[in-house]
């Protein structure tokens, strides 16, 4: 594709704040009809989250005869699964477009942009944009469709943008990591492997089942995997009343380290540039 | 002997159907003879290896008969199969498995006892010069190695026909003409071989009789000596400045008839052979028309080639490989007008 | 141009009396077993993924299960992973036949005189045994996290049936698909009909604990019953009651797949 580089504003100085913020409008604008245009790559990260939520509806919903679920998690399976949807979704979406990148790579695209007078930093900063952008409309879709199928959103017009915010903060943290990895290896072939780290990642947390019922080490390890306590923050917006611990989960918390993954991204970024 | 070792009479496959199918090959008549090499000449996509994807019993022709070692391709596929060795384009080896695994897959597919599939192995991994290399995975293996390999495990069950397509492209030259000789070497022996070839030496050096093959038809068949003989007189090719081009065009046509030849040069059929070169120069040199090169040549299979298709096989892509596939065969090739 | 029919055969000085078939099986899954040593990173997934799950499905969605009285979540996932392992078997031999056809190596093969369903037998023999290591370490991983069997040694040989069940039908359904596609859609198409068909099932939990559209389709689902038989000895004895609905799904889907697979090969041919 070619956007970026037919684009004249892009070839402005890269040396002020404005053309920093045109470059990274610009490679995002590429960045998401790049997505937009591969749908059989984009269709996983919508299908399974979906399917596996409405699986675990049909098979948990026997859970919320539970006191304790009922009392303290969520008044119905579905309603409780819609945040570990969004977290899946978002996950795989932010996995695949890293993949996007470390494709740019290997086809000598992402040289013609290190070429051409384009911000470095909005190389990397336009990628992870335009995976925020995916993860929004992902998010919107994914809550569409859940509030038609008879979810509720506890927490208001509030706990909506709640969500929406937390997909798309999660979504710059992962794509930040995945980009990292992406330009360290400059293969395609090892993002890809990197999903696995991915399910890892989600099973070991309470994004499809609540940690109250895990037991033992899966227990000890899902305490402390950061994605236990996002995707507790988003299924607080979806099942309890609006609070402040709310958005210290599922924003605080990829926030900060989003702020890592852009530093690992960025450094990976520097270190290709001083290698080539 | 009761007859040819392969005949094919009508011979067509279409890819597609109705007025978008692709003739990959219409009409095809050939025999073979008992004990000869067969040389099968064309282009990428003329239908030579689909052809040969038919005479192997891999390909169900859309009309026509084949015969190969008196069975029928269709009704007799797997007799065929026994009687046959193949060698197809792009050595088909896998790469993981050695040498030696691979010849003792080969026997056990043609059914042969243990003991007679490893002796015949041993056998053949010295004919064609691999018992060093029998042990190692074919991935490692050079082109012409593996192309040596690859007619090692056609020779496994003792053919009586044998089918190499392209056998030698993308070999170097050493590594041809060690093919080459194999190849002979198996011919004296008694085995009949058609191969496909794109390479016009390959046919002219092997063959005992070739066929020429163009857009899906035979348009010349017949020993080398007798075609070129068809083609008659030598070609005289010049070249002269392009703004004199015309004029020396008008020049060489009373001479004979004119052919084609390689961009920027003219060439002419001598009616009256050599003896007329002498007469060309004077009355290019009379027109006051400079001939910058000239070159005369005695008829060559391009000749004949050339003759039959109306442009010349050398340099057509010869170094690409064939994409004729069962999804879209090509059938385009670099083409020079007939004069 | 000669018009001669086949009357006699010419010069049969050809030593190839046409290939044995249990050789020519033997040889095959040989090579097969030869790539799988050779290029262990085509394999090694589909062996760590069934494991994997086994350890994020019992840890994760445990108390589902043993909220309704079953002892141990293994009890109830071991079997399931285990088909699921068995299943990824299949897609290796979906991959190996697209390479083989990618590469021309599959010509050499129809080029043989050997039947066609000697080359789909092959193919599925080679599913079969390449599905026994994740099995068995799925198993292990099984005891080792303290799975109970009172069915005795049936439990094991019902989930050893099923997986084997599995592969098979698997692996049938995958050369089924990809004598027609003939590229890597083929082996994507079968992750996806291997995929829903298991989790569509009583994968996660009993009939008995499912509500609404699942309970319909799982019901119907002849997963279900292959499930039912192999996980019986794992939950209490192994009964012909709990067997003939599985054995009768198995045949059926294992006869299904077959005759896909057969007429895939034959349209290959045309």
């Amino acid at each position: 594709m070619s956007i970026a580089l037919a684009d004249p504003k892009m070839m402005a100085s890269s040396s002020s704040g404005s053309s920093l913020f045109r470059h990274t409008f610009a490679l995002t604008r590429r960045s998401v009809v790049g997505r937009l245009r591969q749908p059989a790559v984009l269709a996983p990260a919508f299908i399974f989250p979906l399917f596996f939520a409405a699986l675990g509806s049909a098979s948990f919903n026997k859970l919320a005869g539970d006191p304790y679920f009922t009392a303290n998690i969520a008044k119905s399976f579905m309603n409780y699964a819609v945040a570990g949807a969004v977290l899946q979704g978002v996950l795989f979406g932010s996995t695949s477009a890293a993949g996007d990148l470390a494709t740019d790579i290997e086809q000598g695209f992402f040289e013609r942009l290190l070429a051409s007078p384009i911000s470095r930093t909005a190389i990397v900063l336009g990628r992870l944009a335009g995976s925020m952008v995916v993860a929004v409309v992902q998010v919107v879709i994914f809550l569409a469709i859940f509030l038609i199928a008879g979810a509720h959103v506890e927490s208001g017009p509030l706990g909506f943008i709640g969500l929406i915010g937390g997909g798309a903060l999660l979504a710059l943290a992962m794509s930040g990591m995945m980009a990292g990895l992406a330009i360290k290896s400059g293969s395609a072939e090892v993002v890809q492997g990197a999903f696995p780290l991915v399910f890892v990642l989600m099973f070991l947390s309470s994004a499809f089942f609540p940690r109250h019922y895990m037991k033992g080490w899966y227990r000890t390890v899902a305490d402390w995997n950061p994605m236990s306590h996002i995707v507790e923050g988003m299924q607080g917006f979806m099942n309890h009343d609006l609070n402040a611990s709310q958005f210290a989960k599922s924003w605080l918390l990829p926030f900060c380290i989003a702020i890592v993954s852009i530093a690992f991204a960025l450094r990976a970024l520097n270190n290709r540039l001083a290698a080539s | 002997m009761n007859q040819a070792p392969i005949i094919a009479t009508g011979l067509s496959r279409y890819f597609g159907t109705g007025d978008n199918a692709i003739k990959a090959v219409d009409g095809v008549d050939l025999e073979v003879h008992q004990g000869e090499i067969f040389g099968f000449l064309g282009p990428n996509g003329a239908g030579k290896s689909t052809t040969v994807r038919m005479l192997t019993t891999l390909l169900k022709p859309t009309a026509g008969t084949a015969f190969v070692a008196g069975y029928d391709v269709v009704k007799d596929a797997d007799k065929v199969r026994r009687s046959i060795g193949v060698a197809l384009q792009d050595a088909a080896i896998d790469p993981l498995m050695t040498g030696r695994e691979l010849l003792t897959l080969q026997a056990v597919l043609y059914g042969l006892s243990k003991i007679a599939g490893k002796n015949r192995g041993e056998e053949l991994l010295e004919r064609v010069g691999l018992t060093a290399a029998a042990d190692r995975r074919v991935g490692t293996y050079s082109g012409g190695m593996r192309r040596r390999l690859d007619l090692a495990l056609s020779l496994v069950h003792e053919p009586t026909v044998l089918f190499l397509d392209e056998p030698t492209t993308g070999l170097d030259p050493m590594s041809r003409l060690t093919l080459w000789e194999e190849v002979k070497r198996l011919n004296a022996g008694g085995t009949t071989v058609l191969l496909t070839t794109q390479y016009l030496e390959e046919a002219d050096q092997l063959a005992d009789r070739i066929a020429i093959i163009d857009h899906g038809h035979i348009v010349r068949q017949g020993a080398p000596r007798e075609l070129k003989a068809m083609v008659g007189s030598p070609t005289l090719s010049i070249s002269v400045a392009s703004n004199e081009t015309d004029e020396a065009r008008s020049i060489l046509s009373r001479f004979g008839d004119l052919r084609p030849t390689s961009e920027g040069t003219l060439g002419v059929g001598l009616a009256r052979g050599a003896e007329d070169v002498a007469s060309v120069i004077r009355a290019l040199d009379e027109a006051g028309l400079k001939v910058r090169h000239l070159e005369l040549d005695e008829p060559s299979l391009d000749d004949v080639f050339a003759e039959a298709t109306g442009y010349r096989l050398e340099g057509a892509d010869a170094a690409n490989k064939p994409v004729e596939t069962e999804a879209a065969p090509e059938v385009k090739k670099s083409r020079r007008g007939r004069k | 141009m000669s018009n001669l029919t086949a009357e006699q055969p010419v010069n049969v000085r050809t030593i190839s009396e046409g290939a044995r078939p249990f050789e020519v099986v033997a040889i095959l899954v040989k090579r097969s077993m030869i790539r799988v040593r050779r290029m262990p990173s085509a394999f090694i997934p589909s062996l760590i993924m069934p494991i994997f799950q086994l350890i994020a499905f019992s840890g994760a969605f445990g108390f589902a299960v043993t909220s309704l009285g079953i002892k141990n979540a293994l009890d109830w996932y071991v079997p399931l992973n285990a088909m699921q392992g068995a299943s990824f078997g299949a897609l290796g031999v979906s991959f190996g036949l697209i390479n083989d056809m990618q590469t021309g190596f599959f010509d050499r093969i129809l080029m043989a005189p050997a039947q066609r369903w000697v080359t789909v037998i092959s193919s599925l023999a080679a599913a079969v045994v390449r599905c026994f290591v994740p099995i068995t370490f799925v198993v292990i991983v099984g005891y080792i996290g303290g799975m109970n069997t009172p069915g005795g040694p049936m439990a094991i040989v019902c989930v050893a049936i099923a997986s084997v069940a599995i592969a098979l039908v698997a692996a049938g359904f995958a050369l089924g698909l990809t004598f027609r596609m003939r590229n890597l859609g083929a082996a994507t198409l079968t992750q996806f009909a291997i995929f829903f068909t298991i989790f569509l099932s009583t994968s996660q939990v009993p009939l008995s604990a499912m509500s609404g559209w699942l309970r319909g389709v799982a019901r119907i689902n002849p997963m279900t019953n292959i499930l039912r038989f192999a996980r019986q000895g794992f939950l209490g004895d192994v009964t012909w009651e709990q067997s003939w609905g599985g054995l009768l799904a198995m045949g059926a889907l294992l006869i299904l797949t077959f005759i896909y697979a057969m007429t895939g090969i034959k349209k290959f041919d045309q």
